[in-house]
């Protein structure tokens, strides 16, 4: 899709500003009313959804040049897809979240990428993570875990680890112990070891299409080998990657869970119980991937059509991605099972949660903006007098983890597994 | 035309570096407006780009920035959230500074014995309500919602909204002003002018709100609010709201102190008698007609396909054949969204009654299935927050309101049956959407405190086609002839389209208004406030004598 695809948004959007703010409706405090870390980083209109879409139209109908400050505005945001739920409160087809991924495609198309991404995008060239490490590593985390290798053996289901949780020893034990969880649980699956690849997800997001396009078919040949029919997951990038991004590609008919949706069936089947008291309060982090983008991808190829002389719908009727059905109550069944766990909510919670500030590559291009975005949350999350931020997702304790290391905020950060772990 | 190195080094040395930009593209941000296109030259989009954007951070930089503007002979344009095509600079190749005030954001204080608060401009409606309301408190959100400034609402327009039955206008609400004017003075109205505190608009000390504000407010024609009092209200519901169900159409819980209806009438006549009675009997809290801007043909197919999340727009159409629904639109052709709040159950009890008495005498009902829990709860939480005011471009992202002429019930009556046939006329040319010749929809009031009110008809063009902007902007015409035709003064378009025109033909225009000594008055205002002529013509002026040679000849 080249960006021209997008004009007729940019000429629709009104300029409301909504993007900028959490639904209204949800609004519960001057201090958490936000929802775009972009805009209220770097300020000017350029830096939200709808000034994005007048940079694309300006660039495209040659009023403007791509500037250093116009490279800025364009990159230093999350893609985290608050505005995008936010406009679609009221512009039903509207699709600026798209509209800015084709905007830095754009971008990287024509030379002008970021000189502090590319060392990361050389690093999955050379090594196929996201994290530069070497790639003969990849497997290290699983060994001894007795786990059919998928490059030698055949299984249906496949458990894919991600860069974040292959490399990242910091983050505990949430890989392993999805696996013995899903070993006691009977699957038939295997993993890649170290032929396992990076999703591509966060090179798409950086603007890297042609990267992302690399690592998705080499994934899909891999898997189709390996006779894979279900990919489970506990990393939400990848999930997204895999459950969004990967379906255009023709012949991709792979079923994609999260482990906390694994986790949720195996509950609610009476097929995993907690035995030990986790006595803490805490409060669940929506991963942005998870959560408002982690809708089911359907297939739609047609055109704009007009009904009563001008209003725009689309034939056959097109998706609609808001939010309204992202995965939510999954992982709060699962610390809701968890015998003595208090769960307690944000003010930013499901479609309207605050991004953890890894994503869209922000985390490697612009790292106090990143940080920034994850102290807000820190302090969202100190405000509901929780001891600690759970999350489903690697990328987003990283950064939390990063975020409150001076020591300013006491607050643990854990994976659901992680807890879930002390609960077995 | 590049902005004076001096004058751009200058600011940035008040705002500092991060804080003031000339960048073409970000330049084009601010000047991509709603409504452009009606008024630009080739259909532009884009009214005239800013010299530069700057950011300040409090009055003191506003007021410096100001004073290098005079210096160096720079116009000014203050925003707050930014949004309307008069937002902008109005004139190419005039060097405007546009002040986008986002940085100053803050609520200052909430008073919650004297029951007002203290707010910069980039507070915004939600934010200040979801705070008030945990004290038992509400404001008047304005009819564009609760994502707008409330000092631009309370400073610088009019500010009505659908509370403002009960609670009166923001312009109303108004109890004290920091103003920087376009010379760099700063200006304190009212009680906070003498030392005493925000609670007062009108002294003791200088009551300067009628000057800055004129009818309409100066819309950023005339300096910079940098701060305002606004009054607060009682609120009997939830301290905090907590809405319902994956998005659009939240619901809010209706408290049992609470009524959520939506009231049909057979006739404009029954409309305007039942208007009458309501307002006569002192019931009602918020009291809007607000669901018709989807237009009285399609209004309940939108709405019940919109509460729904897993339904498009594509579900409208066919929802709009559906008899149950057609009947469902019959039934809400003529109607108005109503919400009671009592402080006891015994207040609430004796609206119901009061209201069934009304709906009796005057032939008005509810329409029940508007009125059932799902569509009443969604109401509620349309009405108490309006958050999804921009539902005005729903149907393809170019709204244009004409008419809204404020009046009598029975003014606005006379005039709705022209303003339905022009719409119906120019709806034929299939270039506006065809939602049905009423799209009107407007508050309860537009004087604090009900009694009086305008309708304003919803028109809904594509900005991404030509032929339809070009049909808007004949729709506008047709507009001021039609109201002309009925006596009536031109509504809103005028107000639109006038700000494309040149500054001569404003002032041709001007000039031949009746009762010119406010334009005098407002001309003295601005000689005495905006000695350089920093200020655009938002705020209305008219050059001394202009007019007056041509029709000597
Ligand atoms: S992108 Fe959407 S929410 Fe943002 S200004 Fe445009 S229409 Fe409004
Ligand atoms: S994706 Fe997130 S950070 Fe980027 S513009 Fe939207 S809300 Fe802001």
């Amino acid at each position: 899709m080249a960006l021209e695809t997008y004009r007729a948004d940019a000429m629709r959007c009104s300029r409301c500003a909504y993007c900028k703010w959490v639904p209204l409706d949800l609004m519960k405090s001057w201090r958490f009313s936000k929802g775009c870390p972009s805009i209220e980083f770097g300020h000017f209109h350029s830096y939200s959804a709808g000034g994005r879409l007048v940079t694309a139209l300006s660039l495209m109908d040659g009023r403007s040049e791509v500037t250093e400050k116009v490279k800025d505005s364009v990159f230093k945001c999350n893609l985290c897809g608050s505005c995008d739920v936010t406009c679609k409160m009221c512009r039903y087809d509207m699709e600026p979240l798209e509209a800015m991924k084709e905007l830095r495609f754009h971008l990287v198309e024509q030379g002008h990428t970021l000189p502090q991404v590319e060392p990361v995008i050389d690093g999955l060239r050379r090594e196929l993570n996201m994290l530069g490490k070497p790639r003969a590593e990849r497997g290290d985390w699983a060994a001894k875990l007795n786990v059919k290798n998928l490059v030698k053996e055949q299984a249906e289901f496949v458990f894919h680890a991600g860069c974040r949780y292959s490399f990242d020893g910091d983050l505990g034990d949430a890989a392993r112990t999805s696996v013995r969880i899903l070993q006691q649980a009977g699957v038939d699956f295997g993993i890649m070891g170290e032929a396992e690849n990076c999703c591509g997800g966060r090179a798409y997001g950086m603007g890297y299409k042609a990267e992302f396009e690399t690592r998705r078919d080499s994934t899909l040949i891999a898997w189709q080998r390996a006779g894979v029919k279900t990919v489970i997951t506990p990393c939400s990038d990848c999930y997204h990657t895999f459950k969004r991004l990967y379906p255009p590609a023709s012949g991709c008919d792979i079923k994609v869970v999260h482990m906390v949706e694994f986790l949720d069936q195996l509950l609610g089947e009476g097929k995993l119980k907690f035995t030990k008291p986790v006595p803490m309060t805490v409060t669940y982090h929506d991963p942005c991937h998870l959560g408002r983008q982690g809708e089911e991808y359907v297939a739609w190829n047609g055109k704009e059509k007009k009904i009563f002389g001008q209003a725009v719908c689309y034939d056959p009727p097109r998706p609609r991605y808001n939010g309204a059905f992202g995965i939510y109550d999954p992982p709060r069944r699962v610390l809701q099972a968890i015998p003595g766990l208090k769960l307690v909510e944000m003010e930013r919670n499901r479609e309207a949660a605050w991004c953890c500030g890894a994503g869209g590559g922000a985390r490697e291009a612009y790292p106090e903006f990143s940080n920034w975005t994850a102290s807000e949350r820190i302090e969202e999350a100190c405000s509901t007098g929780a001891e600690a931020i759970v999350s489903a997702c690697p990328w987003c304790e990283r950064n939390f983890l990063d975020a409150t290391a001076g020591g300013k905020r006491k607050l643990a950060v854990y994976d659901v597994m992680q807890l879930v772990e002390k609960a077995l | 035309m590049e902005i004076s190195r001096d004058a751009y080094r200058a600011i940035e040395d008040i705002v500092g570096p991060e804080f003031i930009t000339d960048d073409p593209a970000f330049l084009d941000s601010y000047a991509f407006e709603w409504l452009a296109e009606l008024v630009r030259p080739n259909r532009s989009h884009y009214m005239p780009r800013p010299w530069a954007v700057v950011m300040p951070a409090s009055t003191a930089e506003v007021q410096g920035v100001t004073r290098v503007c005079n210096k160096y002979g720079i116009k000014i344009k203050p925003i707050s959230t930014g949004w309307y095509h008069w937002a902008a600079p109005m004139k190419d190749n005039d060097p405007t500074i546009q002040l986008d005030l986002r940085r100053m954001n803050r609520i200052l204080d909430i008073d919650e014995k004297n029951r007002f608060a203290i707010v910069e401009p980039y507070v915004i409606c939600a934010q200040l309500q979801a705070e008030v309301m945990k004290l038992g408190l509400n404001i008047n959100i304005i009819g564009a919602g609760s994502s707008t400034s409330i000092v631009a609402s309370a400073c610088a327009y009019f500010g009505g909204g659908p509370n403002s039955y009960s609670m009166g206008n923001n312009s109303d609400n108004l109890l004290g002003q920091e103003w920087v004017t376009p010379a760099g003075e700063i200006i304190r109205t009212g009680s906070l002018s003498s030392g005493c505190g925000w609670f007062c608009s009108e002294g003791p000390g200088p009551s300067v709100r009628g000057i800055t504000r004129g009818v309409l407010g100066s819309r950023g024609g005339l300096g910079t609010y940098t701060k305002c009092a606004i009054k607060l209200n009682h609120w009997p519901g939830q301290k905090v709201l907590e809405p319902k169900g994956p998005p659009p159409g939240y619901r809010l819980e209706i408290p049992e102190n609470f009524r959520v209806y939506t009231i049909g009438a057979p006739d404009w006549d029954a409309w305007v008698n039942c208007y009458h009675a309501i307002y006569d009997n002192g019931i009602g809290y918020v009291f809007h007609r607000q669901f018709n801007l989807a237009g009285a043909d399609l209004a309940a197919a939108l709405w019940l396909t919109y509460i729904d999340p897993k339904k498009t727009l594509n579900d409208v159409e066919t929802a709009s054949k559906d008899p149950a629904i057609q009947k469902v639109a019959e039934e809400g052709r003529i109607s108005f969204q109503l919400i009671l709040a009592g402080n006891s159950m015994e207040s609430i009890k004796l609206q119901d009654k009061v209201l069934d008495a009304i709906l009796a005498q005057t032939g008005c009902y509810k329409v029940a299935r508007f009125c059932e829990p799902d569509m009443a709860e969604f109401t509620n939480m349309y009405m108490q927050r309006l958050g999804h005011k921009h539902c005005n471009f729903i149907w393809v992202g170019g709204y244009m309101g004409s008419w809204m002429q404020a009046g009598t019930p029975d003014y606005v009556r006379n005039y709705i049956p022209t303003a339905i046939k022009g719409f119906e006329r120019d709806q034929k040319s299939h270039l506006l959407v065809e939602c049905g010749g009423d799209a009107t929809m407007g508050c309860g009031s537009t004087i604090g405190g009900g009694g009086y009110f305008g309708l304003e008809q919803f028109v809904s063009y594509d900005p991404n086609d030509n032929d339809s902007i070009d049909a808007c902007i004949k729709h506008m015409e047709d507009a001021i002839k039609d109201a002309i035709s009925v006596g009536v003064p031109a509504g809103k378009e005028a107000l639109y389209l006038q700000i494309g025109w040149s500054d001569e033909r404003i002032w041709d225009a001007l000039s031949k208004i009746p009762q010119q000594f406010i334009l005098n008055f407002q001309t003295k205002i601005k000689d005495a406030f905006d000695p350089n002529y920093l200020g655009d013509r938002n705020y209305q002026w008219i050059p001394p004598g202009w007019g007056q040679k041509a029709d000597a000849k």
